[in-house]
């Protein structure tokens, strides 16, 4: 068998927006949307560097900044950025990494979360072309790996129906020659990577495939509450901050610097605080909350699986349960969000949700006291919500609601 | 100031010093040089930026050397006054930052003596007077040199005479010893060596001190050895580095979010409503003086300006605000004031002067800046750090939002601490503080709008900034940050004053910006933009996001989202760096470096 050289480099797709994710979406690309505090990026870029790679070719566009000055001070890789001044497409997105590229690389999505042995088996894989692939319920909202005498015969992009069983995790070990392929496509006007792919494919090239260990995407606001679910047990107890007397805390909790829980606190974990946080007295955490930096939480508030993100103030005497609370909000007192099993319309079709779900609000809106939410309701960004409201119905950003 | 470095270990020097040359060289600078010793000392020096530069430079082979890059006090911008400088003999080599102030004199006698100079620097004579004092002992001639010259400094010295040792001396001017492995370093600022290690002693004034590739020996003027503690470094070279932003002034600026936090960062309880200093700023604070005095140069006066009317608002104690080098001569040293110094780097001469001044005629005194450990931290009585990280563009951004929150903070706890406040008034000041980062996220989401307005700035030859109360200073910041990168003429003014006088400059080719808040004197804003209009200058408002009235007077609006009224002005000022930045890079300006500019000025 002949050898395969090193793979040393690292592309990574970090320009689209996902428009499906907004409101979260409005001030920040997909990449960023954070899990257990941590945004999506930062996992690609950890699993990229335990994989034994040091340099990284990331490719921004939509709100590159936000991702820009996030990761200034990231110094477990070389990240070198390249801007896509329009998404055209993840073909077209690659093809901006060409003139750093002349050996075989690896190509991965930044927004989706995968774990370093996925990438380690796969730039392992004695093959010039190589793909990670997961078995997916749902396979119409990717790209479905079909095969033919144990090789891949096709891909299909988004498919109408729910056919096939193994999805494309849209990471590859490539070889510089793509780029030849890729720019013969855009002559033509294609710009789909899959599109290109398949072109190897009918070229006759062996395309190995490789299964994914850890594979999640988020698509809609609330999956956001259970990947964070899922990520937060994953992690290990870690306490720095003050803690004063007489808090309970159960299971792995991490707290982060700067951070005070207040006196009567009753914490069961998974639950991760970030940091300069004010967690006021007895309020109770359960089972998994993530709450971003600078956040405080009045006291007497109770918090249930829920995503709080950064510079949130939640009033006394809350109810945040199954919820995700986008950066920069502020609740009054006695803000209470109802849970529950529900559908929910989104692009005009109606999502029948099988866990509890509450309410996902976008950032720094402004909710008065005695606001009641009830469940599966998206709030828009920069609301203004008056005192003692009820909300059932979705709200668009930057609605004033009295 | 100009950047020094000097390396002796076991590494190739060369590379070492243009690569902590480049670190220094972002701060602006005009020539660069080496001095390597291998089998002998040689020098390379050159007119230029140190990337253009570095390519004429041959090989030198060593491991000790030394290097600096300048930016010209004394003598014009030429390859015989770059430094290092040498002596007669061409066997010891320095490099020197700040001004001597007597080397007239010293230069008469040593011309007399024969030495020949060959540049227009004071700098030159301390490579003569070292060989002049030299009698077999190098270090001792050192010594006895040192001690004749008057002035400011930072020395750096290498010479056959004293194989595999540099020397490092500093006066007024920063000098910082690199500990490694097997090699050590000394450098005028720590990103210099930052990529080889991040243990670092800061020298003191007067301190001599000889490293070698493992020894580290330091002496104080009366050459007494000293003990000094090592300081762990602990922001990284990644934070001197773009992260993929254009220029360090865009990065600063997106980094605001941040910094605003980080002033704030264990200083402001939400649930306890209260604010927390270190305790000896509170008892400073809380002493019953009659007045402050705020000291500063540049950016960090604004800020002091808007620092006076906090103070002023929330605790009626008078405040007296002063350029530190007026004050310096014409201060009146007040026994009952307690003097201020807000300075972002701690090493601007005319503040570390005052402050050494009102030290000695028994003021109390207190220093806000950025960076720990600097000299005036170690001269001022208590001092505040702004926690901002370091700040490599030329143009103060980040620093100058942090030295305004850090002054909002002090006026809020000394308005508590002399019971000036009601309870309920400080909570809802605490709330805003910490809306702050938000309201400065949405501002930078606004940057395409304000990309757009710039390009009515770009053509102008000239631009007026007009505000009043707590706007007037952001105004006169406004302004600083135009014409200082985009070198467009740029001046700020209390809108009040228009009609004294700059109505007469106004053409229709003048833009004018105009701040209109909503307080009180909105009215009378609206007045003179009316007489402004008069002239037919086009005016571009900043207003905030509810102000529907604004569009009737004005030809462009830009409008930030804030409406705590004292705060805003932080907010605005984002918005006005955003407006100065895309100004000058439509105009293709050099935004990091602005020409005859340096970051920090150590010199008078």
């Amino acid at each position: 068998m002949r050898d395969y050289p090193m793979v040393k480099k690292a592309v990574v797709l970090a320009a689209g927006e996902g428009k499906r994710l907004r409101p979260f979406t409005e001030t920040m690309p997909k990449v960023m949307l954070p899990v257990a505090n941590k945004p999506i990026l930062e996992y690609v870029f950890d699993a990229i560097r335990e994989a034994g790679i040091n340099d990284v070719l990331c490719i921004v566009g939509y709100k590159k900044e936000v991702i820009q000055e996030y990761f200034k001070d990231y110094t477990k890789l070389t990240i070198t950025y390249i801007t896509q001044d329009k998404q055209l497409g993840t073909g077209h997105a690659l093809l901006q990494a060409q003139a750093h590229v002349k050996e075989p690389f690896i190509l991965l999505p930044g927004d989706n979360i995968i774990d370093s042995q996925s990438i380690k088996k796969l730039i392992d894989t004695p093959a010039d072309y190589a793909i990670l692939i997961k078995k997916h319920p749902h396979p119409s909202k990717y790209g479905v790996i079909f095969f033919k005498n144990n090789k891949i015969s096709q891909i299909v992009e988004k498919p109408k129906e729910d056919i096939g069983e193994y999805i494309s995790t849209g990471i590859y070990k490539l070889p510089a020659s793509i780029f030849l392929d890729l720019d013969r496509c855009a002559a033509q006007g294609i710009y789909a990577l899959s599109t290109v792919i398949q072109t190897v494919i009918d070229n006759q090239k062996k395309i190995n495939t490789t299964l994914a260990d850890l594979w999640m995407d988020i698509v809609y606001p609330w999956d956001l509450i259970h990947v964070n679910e899922v990520m937060s047990h994953r992690l290990n107890a870690a306490i720095s901050g003050t803690i004063e007397k007489n808090v309970t805390m159960k299971g792995p909790v991490c707290i982060g610097k700067d951070t005070k829980i207040y006196a009567g606190c009753y914490i069961v974990g998974p639950a991760i605080i970030g940091d300069n946080c004010e967690i006021g007295p007895n309020t109770c955490l359960f089972p998994s909350t993530t709450i971003g930096n600078n956040v405080a939480i009045h006291p007497f508030t109770e918090i249930r699986n829920s995503v709080i993100m950064d510079d949130v103030h939640i009033g006394s005497n809350s109810l945040v349960s199954h919820s995700v609370i986008g950066k920069g909000c502020t609740t009054g007192h006695t803000f209470s969000t109802l849970a529950q099993k529900t559908t929910i319309e989104i692009e005009d079709e109606y999502k029948h949700l099988t866990t509890p779900i509450g309410t996902m609000i976008g950032e720094d809106c402004v909710i008065d006291s005695h606001v009641t939410v009830h469940p599966g309701i998206i709030i828009g960004r920069k609301c203004t919500i008056g005192a003692m409201t009820k909300i059932q119905q979705p709200i668009p950003s930057e609605t004033n609601v009295m | 100031m100009c950047g020094i470095i000097g390396y002796t270990g076991f590494r190739e020097a060369r590379p070492i010093l243009l690569d902590g040359l480049k670190r220094l060289d972002y701060r602006g600078y005009d020539s660069a040089g080496l001095a390597i010793i291998g089998t002998s000392l040689k020098v390379y020096k050159d007119v230029g930026e140190i990337a253009t530069i570095e390519k004429k430079i041959p090989a030198m082979k060593g491991t000790i050397g030394i290097g600096h890059t300048r930016w010209a006090t004394h003598g014009g911008v030429t390859k015989e006054n770059a430094h290092p400088h040498l002596s007669c003999d061409k066997k010891t080599a320095i490099v020197h930052n700040g001004i001597i102030e007597n080397f007239q004199p010293l230069k008469e006698t040593l011309l007399k003596k024969g030495h020949i100079f060959t540049s227009q620097t004071d700098s030159e004579i301390i490579a003569h007077l070292i060989d002049d004092e030299y009698t077999g002992d190098f270090q001792e001639a050192v010594f006895a040199a040192v001690a004749k010259i008057k002035g400011s400094y930072s020395i750096v010295i290498v010479s056959e005479h004293a194989p595999g040792k540099v020397f490092g001396t500093r006066k007024e001017s920063p000098l910082v010893v690199g500990v490694g492995d097997n090699e050590n370093f000394l450098a005028s600022d720590i990103p210099a060596f930052l990529k080889y290690t991040n243990r670092a002693i800061p020298l003191d004034d007067g301190e001599l001190c000889v490293i070698t590739h493992n020894t580290v020996t330091i002496y104080d003027a009366h050459k007494k050895p000293l003990k000094k503690k090592e300081e762990l470094i602990t922001w990284d070279i990644k934070d001197a580095e773009k992260s993929g932003f254009p220029h360090f002034m865009l990065k600063e600026i997106y980094e605001q979010t941040d910094t605003i936090h980080q002033v704030l960062r264990g200083r402001l309880s939400e649930i306890e409503e209260t604010i927390t200093f270190t305790p000896d700023v509170e008892q400073l604070l809380a002493t019953n003086f009659s007045t402050l005095h705020i000291v500063a140069c540049g950016t960090s006066y604004y800020a002091s300006l808007v620092g006076k009317y906090y103070i002023e608002k929330l605790t009626n104690i008078p405040v007296e605000v002063a350029l530190a080098s007026e004050y310096r001569y014409y201060g009146n040293h007040n026994p009952n004031a307690l003097v201020i110094a807000v300075t972002q780097s701690g090493e601007t001469a005319d503040t570390i002067a005052v402050l050494k001044e009102a030290k000695n005629s028994g003021q109390h005194t207190l220093v806000i800046t950025n960076v720990i450990g600097s000299t005036a931290t170690r001269v001022a009585d208590s001092y505040i750090l702004t926690q901002s990280g370091p700040e490599i563009g030329v143009a103060a951004t980040k620093t100058f939002t942090a030295q305004i929150t850090t002054l909002f903070l002090l006026a809020l706890k000394t308005a508590t601490l002399h019971h000036t406040l009601e309870p309920a008034d400080t909570y809802t000041y605490i709330i805003q503080l910490k809306d702050l980062s938000r309201h400065i996220r949405d501002v930078l989401q606004r940057n395409d709008q304000i990309n757009t307005i710039a390009h009515h700035l770009k053509d102008a030859t000239s631009a007026f900034y007009i505000g009043r109360g707590v706007d007037y200073p952001i105004a006169l910041e406004g302004a600083l940050k135009l014409k200082e990168i985009s070198y467009i003429h740029a001046e700020g003014f209390a809108a009040g004053e228009l009609k004294h006088g700059p109505l007469a400059l106004l053409t229709t080719e003048t833009p004018v910006i105009a701040i209109v808040t909503p307080s009180p004197t909105y009215d009378k804003m609206i007045a003179n933009i009316g007489e402004i209009k008069a002239r037919g200058s086009p005016v571009i408002a900043i207003a905030e996001d509810k102000d529907t009235e604004i569009d009737k007077h004005v030809d462009y609006v830009l409008r930030y989202p804030c409406d705590t009224t004292d705060l805003s002005c932080i907010v605005i000022t984002v918005l006005l760096q955003l407006l100065a930045y895309h100004t000058a890079n439509l105009r293709g300006c050099s935004i990091d470096k602005p020409r005859n500019l340096a970051k920090s000025v150590t010199v008078e």
